[in-house]
């Protein structure tokens, strides 16, 4: 445990010493606060949005925004993912199609969505849709593909129907695939969301970096920064405690390279 | 048991033959001119050369794969998709990842639709009769190889199956541990006797633990070439029985037939090496 408590006092170590740093030469004038703001004044800017109320709605809009590009993207995926894993058919012919929208730059659509869905959230979660569904599409159909057929023999054999063995093999084999894209899946809804804000919005943290960008507000942006960051961190932490309640029986057990 | 008049043989194959497509889109005659017959309460192991179609065997009287000609009876029905009267223990680990040893026991149960209070007591009692009581509720990367083996044992065996096919399940054991199964094995059958059909390549394990040894020819085109009953006395202990001077006469003579077999696999693995079936 001592470890532990020096390894985390030499971590926040390597903050205080950043802060400091940037705080001195912002003072001594060595940097231009202009350009790269102070950590005091990010600091009191964040306080004052919290303290003031006005960052909630931002936060609220992404956090929507993520959630909804998460649990779309998600349902999607799994469900084509499913049926691609189950049928060679299908899967080989939308292969190069599914291969080529995945390899494009996703950004480029953000213009299109903002179009088709205007500026509300709705552009947003399209957007956030497009990154996640291919994370959890690949993963499921994997899961589904590299299901062991001696399994599906045993419990063939225990005297499965082809729906126990949907039940009882394909599904949790898949579960173990998909939650192990979990962190991927939801980090990027975020950066679908605040990419989207960024490009285009009323309302999120991405349209508050924006704002403050556009004014050459160097604080602003740092402090939305800084919000985004906490943020982050949280739905991280929600994340990680999410695997550890489902995965009581360890992803290792079934794919050991993870480990 | 359904038939109880029946008195033919529990498992029976009839010219059984068996093609696969390579992937140079060649046909390969796996098993052909496949004939024999397992008696009910029989135990019966199967040796033959590495790769000589003895899984595809058992997959057949298990009824995952179709023959491609020919028929494989099944206390004299034909046995047509997955043979419901058999239980079959594979080689390779097959125990849900995702479920405790007392839910993988359970799951034959439950998939015929058992009440879950009775599945759940029936699979405490089968942990129980392997050995793996306190292990109820450990998933299976938490147990060891041998304890694996256990809990699929209990697993194919508490639906109460007239048939148990076995392919070398206790292969991927250490020897002390395989000995130890191989007696708990012999100990629950000897309790009931169902009939066995075990496949090995291991010719001291199918003499030890069986009544009959069957040699099927190196591949392809494999089919038995000889049936060597094993009179030894039972109980048995696999360990001492090997020093029985009538042990010793048997594996003679099946060795005698067995190498000429492992020879000709050897030869043709060798002639298939440098370009594979091009």
């Amino acid at each position: 445990m001592t470890d532990r408590r020096r390894l985390i006092l030499y971590q926040a170590g390597v903050l205080v010493a950043l802060l400091t740093g940037w705080e001195a030469a912002g003072y001594r004038h060595l940097i231009d606060p202009f350009f790269f703001s102070r950590p005091s004044a990010i600091a009191i800017r964040v306080a004052e949005w919290f303290v003031g109320g006005s960052i909630y709605r931002h936060l609220w809009t992404t956090a929507l925004e993520t959630v909804l590009a998460f649990l779309v993207g998600s349902a999607t995926g799994v469900l084509l993912g499913f049926i691609f894993g189950r049928s060679p058919i299908l899967s080989s012919i939308f292969d190069p199609y599914l291969k080529i929208a995945n390899a494009l730059p996703r950004i480029v659509l953000a213009p299109i969505f903002t179009l088709w869905f205007g500026l509300g959230i709705l552009s947003k979660v399209a957007f956030g849709v497009t990154l996640v569904f291919f994370i959890v599409f690949f993963n499921t159909f994997q899961g589904i593909r590299e299901v062991d057929p001696n399994l599906l023999n045993n419990v063939r054999m225990l005297g499965a129907t082809d729906r126990d063995l949907v039940r009882h093999v394909l599904l949790p084999s898949a579960l173990a695939w998909i939650l192990s894209s979990l962190h991927t899946s939801v980090g990027l809804a975020l950066v679908g969301a605040v990419v989207g804000e960024y490009l285009g919005a009323g309302r999120g943290l991405g349209y508050v970096i924006a704002q403050a960008e556009g004014t050459f507000d160097t604080t602003g942006v740092f402090a939305g920064m800084a919000v985004l960051a906490g943020f982050t961190l949280a739905v991280d932490l929600l994340v990680t405690g999410i695997e550890r309640r489902l995965m009581a029986w360890k992803l290792t057990a079934l794919r050991p390279e993870l480990a | 048991m359904p038939s109880g008049v029946f008195t033919g043989p529990a498992l029976e194959f009839v010219e059984v033959e068996r093609h696969f497509r390579t992937p140079g889109g060649r046909s390969f005659v796996a098993l052909a001119r496949l004939s024999f017959k397992v008696a009910q309460g029989e135990f019966v192991a199967i040796v033959g050369p590495t790769g000589g179609g003895k899984s595809t065997l058992l997959n057949i009287a298990a009824g995952l794969l179709k023959p491609t000609h020919g028929t494989v009876l099944t206390f004299g029905e034909p046995v047509d998709g997955v043979n419901r009267r058999a239980a079959y223990l594979f080689q390779n680990d097959v125990l849900l990842p995702w479920k405790t040893a007392l839910e993988n026991v359970m799951l034959g149960p439950l998939l015929h639709r058992w009440p879950p209070s009775r599945a759940r007591e029936a699979a405490r009692e089968w942990l129980a009769r392997v050995g793996l009581e306190g292990f109820e509720d450990r998933y299976p990367h938490q147990l060891s190889g041998g304890m694996r083996k256990r809990v699929a044992l209990a697993q194919a065996l508490i639906v109460g199956p007239e048939v148990l096919l076995m392919d070398e399940p206790f292969s991927s054991l250490d020897v002390q541990t395989r000995e130890f199964m191989e007696n708990d094995l012999l100990a629950l059958w000897q309790e009931d006797r169902k009939t066995v059909l075990f496949v090995t390549h291991d010719l001291e394990e199918a003499i030890a633990l069986s009544d009959r040894v069957l040699v099927l020819s190196a591949g392809p085109e494999a089919h038995v070439v000889g049936s060597y009953p094993v009179e030894l006395p039972r109980p048995r202990d696999v360990t001492e029985v090997r020093l029985d001077p009538r042990f010793r006469e048997v594996y003679q003579a099946v060795w005698e037939r067995l190498r000429g077999e492992v020879l000709r696999a050897f030869a043709f693995r060798e002639r298939c090496r440098p370009r594979g079936d091009s």
